[in-house]
């Protein structure tokens, strides 16, 4: 196991050499470059900035340099801890995704144990109860999930909560609290805040998982082996969890590879529409902008995760199922 | 490093005790009024009384300007809250706090006046400007401005070439740059190589800061020249060179950088003290206690303690909360036709009044015609008069009007507005009519009678007539009038394809000259020659009549493509234009441009620039009803924000 995981590792070295290449390509791939985007930007809100101004800017941005001498100076720093300045904030890059890093990861965790605690549970009820009323309830609703998208039922949301309510429903804090040091008074008033995107992002999320647990789980069901325990008789609970719940986990397990980069930048159209201050909006705009080292760094962050989730997902997957074996 | 003494004191808590005190405050300046000494805001008096603030006397200059109120002398106290979108929207901060250049425009937008300046003389040609400052006043850190200042930009910064690759064009005149000389302390004397008729309205607008942006005292300590150990500094901070690091603090006026550093001295009425950095949710800005301004009953500016933008990426949930009366003051994003309904519907339930932001646009909608079209066929066509005048005849300019501008605009080609002295009628109301008759009739005469099954008309050599428009998704208004000019012009029997895209791609498209039509705004209806891009090909960017014209007039002809006779001659009365030795002289050179333009036609314009809404809450005292919308303007910095006041806090 452990020679395993150490090839793993070393092999992501190249691999994720290999992603860099690719991102920095992506992101130079679109006409333009940051400095006419940024005067596309003022020209459309009908400002207008010196041309003496840009030529200015690609020169202090190096943005006139052949392409492979732009990326040598990026990974070369990337290399030695060193992301580069964000062109737009002018601030280093390190610092500006760790500042949205805290809050995203509480709302995405939040949301995701939200989804599996409302997903899982409904997801076994319905495929044990099968063709119940429970079922045909569960089945609409998760459907009726499936298909509204989230930022929609975001938007719905804060309009009743303006028209109704006259309240702002939109980001994680009151404006009291927005610039103030970390209290308890604080934290709560982030739970008040929270509970909103957590809830149309869990609803999401747990719409598709019910569908997917409870076609897994009525997979096992009938399997012989569950009849052999139930002749055994063994008590219906403990059957269930002890066997085909646990095999119909499987399919969760092997797709956490894809859930730690989604912890930082799912949920982005959400997050722009509820004015939520984490790294999904940012990463967008730097996309937008063609910002390259915010960017370039996001996307490396978001490659390395999925890289790494994989690889836990490997390593999980053997642990929970005794017939996935290391070769 | 000298830090602002203020900035930490006021906190939000601060700020909370200082709106209790607000009350209290204002009835005692109300009794001390009769004497003519200056008063302050509650929060400084405190601040002063024990010891961390030098007495108001002594922070003001010895001759403040006396600022009339719009409406009322007002109260201390409040907070403003607007808002500012995510993504660089920098602009938003500076038209409400930064506007402060040596003049300002006149709230009515007609001419400049003195604005950090006190007054200025200019010599007979117009090529010497004198500014006399202001005696005793100072930064925002409590350090003298003084004409050091202004000769800390006119000699180390403007002709750095580390600095500026390639100047400002606002100050280089004859191919020469602007001169500073230090008379004394408070005045100092700007010199250009030749006349220069438009330079305190350059002054007045958002670029023509930058003589009044750079505190010597504090930036000079990001150059070599003044710092023998900024290659120190430059490695800690990883930065290439000192004009980045310079940048970096001191900003420039456009960039978020501007207001990310609250140590930053600066002349304007509040001072960053929660800054616009890429993690921000919220920008804070709070008195400057060294504010130069009072009013007429000697209460130091501004009245407000604070403006705070909250930080909202989406341009709908700015509205939406403009809507629920979350907002003070929001003239930006809120301001399109389209919005007026919902902003007027909620006007009572969110406690908000409608602002007139006054159009100082020539037109909501101009189609450009590419005349250096790269397809040759089309190029014949597009630089044809006739044919454009047969295209301006195809287009129901009413229903454009009724359908996308929801009746608030007016049919219009390229012509200033009527207010404006340069007003050509012939360039506002040439072949506005909607006649396919006459439309039909000069295409036929033009030889394109061949049509194909669809109505649509063939060109001689084959092939149809049709044109492509580029458009800027984000501006959806434009992508509708532009479905219904389809419409229109399919009945003269011209076949448009309408692309909208995505604006990098707009500006990219524009910039390899691979168009037929763009539509785009037109600024530039007061004031034209503070944005001639329809009449006058030196916009680099936006006079998409042709770019590569453009190219030809900036690189003196070396590159590009030479323009049509007519461009040509208007471009040499431009530059006789920018060295008119008196004010008749350059007006006779604009409107024989104008005219030039109105015979070349080379723009058709569709809908007059319409008047759009802003909201202020009730709350708010002393914003005008109605006001210009502009970026030269720029929308509200003549208005003078520090004279708004808020009635209960």
């Amino acid at each position: 196991m452990a020679r395993f995981i150490i090839r793993r590792l070393l092999g992501m070295i190249p691999f994720i050499l290999l992603v860099s290449f690719t991102v920095f390509v992506l992101i130079k791939l679109p006409p333009g470059d940051f400095v006419s985007n940024y005067a596309a930007n003022l020209s459309a809100s009908g400002e207008t900035v010196n041309q003496a101004t840009l030529i200015q800017m690609r020169h202090e941005f190096g943005l006139n340099a052949p392409f492979l001498v732009q990326y040598w100076h990026w990974i070369w720093g990337v290399l030695h801890g060193n992301f580069g300045y964000s062109f737009k904030w002018q601030q280093p890059v390190g610092t500006l995704i760790g500042e949205r890093l805290g809050l995203t990861l509480i709302l995405s965790v939040s949301a995701l144990l939200f989804t599996w605690a409302v997903a899982l549970p409904i997801g076994v009820l319905s495929a044990v109860r099968r063709y119940s009323i429970a079922d045909y309830l569960v089945t609409f609703v998760s459907f009726l999930g499936l298909s509204v998208p989230g930022f929609l039922l975001g938007l719905v949301l804060m309009y009743i909560g303006v028209t109704v309510f006259g309240e702002n429903l939109g980001g994680l804090f009151s404006p009291q609290y927005l610039n103030a040091p970390w209290s308890l008074a604080r934290v709560v008033d982030l739970l008040r805040h929270l509970w909103i995107p957590m809830v149309i992002l869990g609803i999401q999320g747990s719409a598709s998982l019910i569908r997917i647990m409870r076609a897994n789980l009525i997979d096992q069901l009938h399997q012989p082996y569950v009849d052999t325990a139930r002749a055994k008789g063994l008590r219906e609970t403990t059957l269930l969890v002890r066997y085909p719940i646990r095999v119909a986990l499987n399919p969760f397990v092997s797709t956490l590879g894809w859930v730690l980069p989604n912890l930082i930048s799912g949920s982005v159209i959400l997050s722009i529409v509820l004015n939520l201050p984490t790294a999904g909006p940012m990463l967008f705009d730097a996309l937008l902008a063609q910002d390259q080292f915010l960017a370039g760094a996001f996307l490396l962050l978001l490659c390395a995760l999925t890289v790494i989730g994989t690889l836990l997902s490997d390593i999980l997957l053997a642990l929970l199922d005794p017939r996935i074996r290391v070769q | 490093m000298p830090k602002n003494p203020i900035a930490p004191a006021i906190g939000r808590r601060g700020a909370l005790r200082l709106a209790a005190a607000a009350g209290t405050a204002a009835i005692a300046s109300r009794t001390a009024r009769a004497a003519s000494a200056l008063h302050e805001a509650p929060g400084l008096a405190l601040l002063t009384q024990q010891g961390k603030l030098p007495p108001a006397a002594q922070r003001l200059p010895n001759n403040p300007e006396i600022v009339q109120p719009s409406v009322s002398v007002g109260r201390y106290g409040g907070t403003m809250r607007s808002a500012v979108r995510g993504d660089a929207d920098h602009n938003a901060i500076l038209r409400l706090v930064g506007n402060m250049g040596l003049t300002r425009w006149t709230p009515d937008f007609a001419k400049a006046i003195p604005n950090v300046a006190e007054s200025w003389t200019t010599n007979q040609d117009a090529s010497v400007y004198t500014f006399k400052l202001r005696q005793g006043m100072r930064w925002s850190d409590g350090h003298p401005f003084t004409a050091d200042d202004i000769i800390f930009f006119t000699d180390d910064l403007l002709p750095d070439t580390a600095f500026y690759a390639a100047p400002p064009p606002q100050y280089v005149i004859n191919g020469k740059l602007m001169q500073g000389e230090k008379v004394d302390d408070y005045t100092v004397r700007l010199i250009f190589a030749g006349p220069y008729l438009t330079f305190p309205e350059r002054l007045a607008g958002p670029l023509g800061q930058h003589p009044v942006l750079y505190a010597k005292h504090y930036c000079s300590q990001f150059m070599p020249k003044y710092n023998p150990d900024i290659g120190k500094l430059l490695a800690e901070t990883h930065q290439p060179d000192w004009a980045t690091l310079f940048r970096q603090h001191c900003g420039d006026i456009e960039t978020p950088a501007r207001w990310a550093n609250p140590a930053r001295p600066v002349l304007d009425p509040w001072v960053v003290s929660t800054p616009y950095t890429g993690g921000a949710t919220e920008v804070v800005l709070t008195r400057n206690p060294y504010f130069w301004q009072v009013d007429p009953a000697g209460n130091q500016l501004p009245y407000l303690d604070a403006i705070s933008f909250k930080v909202i990426s989406d341009i709908q949930s700015i509205v939406l909360a403009a809507v629920g009366g979350q907002m003070d003051l929001e003239l930006r994003h809120v301001a399109l036709i389209n919005n007026k309904p919902v902003l007027a519907q909620h006007e009572k339930s969110g406690r908000y009044s409608l602002v007139e932001l006054d159009t100082t646009d020539v037109s909501a909608a101009a189609l450009f015609l590419n005349q250096t079209d790269k397809n040759p066929a089309l190029r014949a066509l597009l630089t044809n008069h006739e044919f454009r005048r047969a295209l301006s005849h195809g287009i129901d300019r009413d229903e454009v009007n009724d359908i996308v501008f929801l009746g608030q605009s007016a049919p219009w080609q390229t012509s200033p507005l009527p207010q404006d002295p340069f007003y050509n009628k012939q360039l506002a109301i040439q072949y506005l009519d909607y006649d396919e008759d006459k439309a039909n009739g000069i295409l036929d005469k033009l030889g394109l009678t061949r049509r194909d099954s669809n109505g649509i008309r063939m060109m001689p050599e084959g092939g149809r007539v049709f044109l492509t428009a580029d458009a800027d998704v984000e501006n959806p208004q434009l992508i509708d009038v532009l479905q219904l000019v389809k419409q229109h012009w399919a009945k003269i029997g011209v076949d448009l394809a309408i692309k909208p895209m995505e604006r990098s791609l707009f500006y990219e498209r524009g910039q390899n000259n691979d168009y037929d039509i763009d539509i785009m705004g037109l600024p530039g209806g007061l004031h034209p020659y503070t944005d001639p891009r329809a009449w006058l090909s030196v916009q680099p960017l936006d006079s998409r009549e042709s770019l590569p014209w453009v190219h030809w007039y900036q690189s003196g002809g070396k590159m590009g493509e030479k323009p049509s006779p007519s461009m040509v001659e208007r471009l040499q009365l431009w530059d006789q234009w920018k060295e008119a030795p008196n004010q008749q002289r350059a007006d006779a050179l604009l409107r024989q441009i104008l005219q030039l333009a109105a015979d070349a036609f080379e723009v058709i314009g569709i809908s007059r620039g319409t008047t759009v809404f802003g909201v202020r809450s009730d709350r708010l005292k002393n914003v005008p009803a109605k006001m210009p919308m502009g970026w030269e303007y720029p929308t509200p910095a003549p208005t003078l924000p520090q004279q708004y006041w808020m009635a209960e806090t």
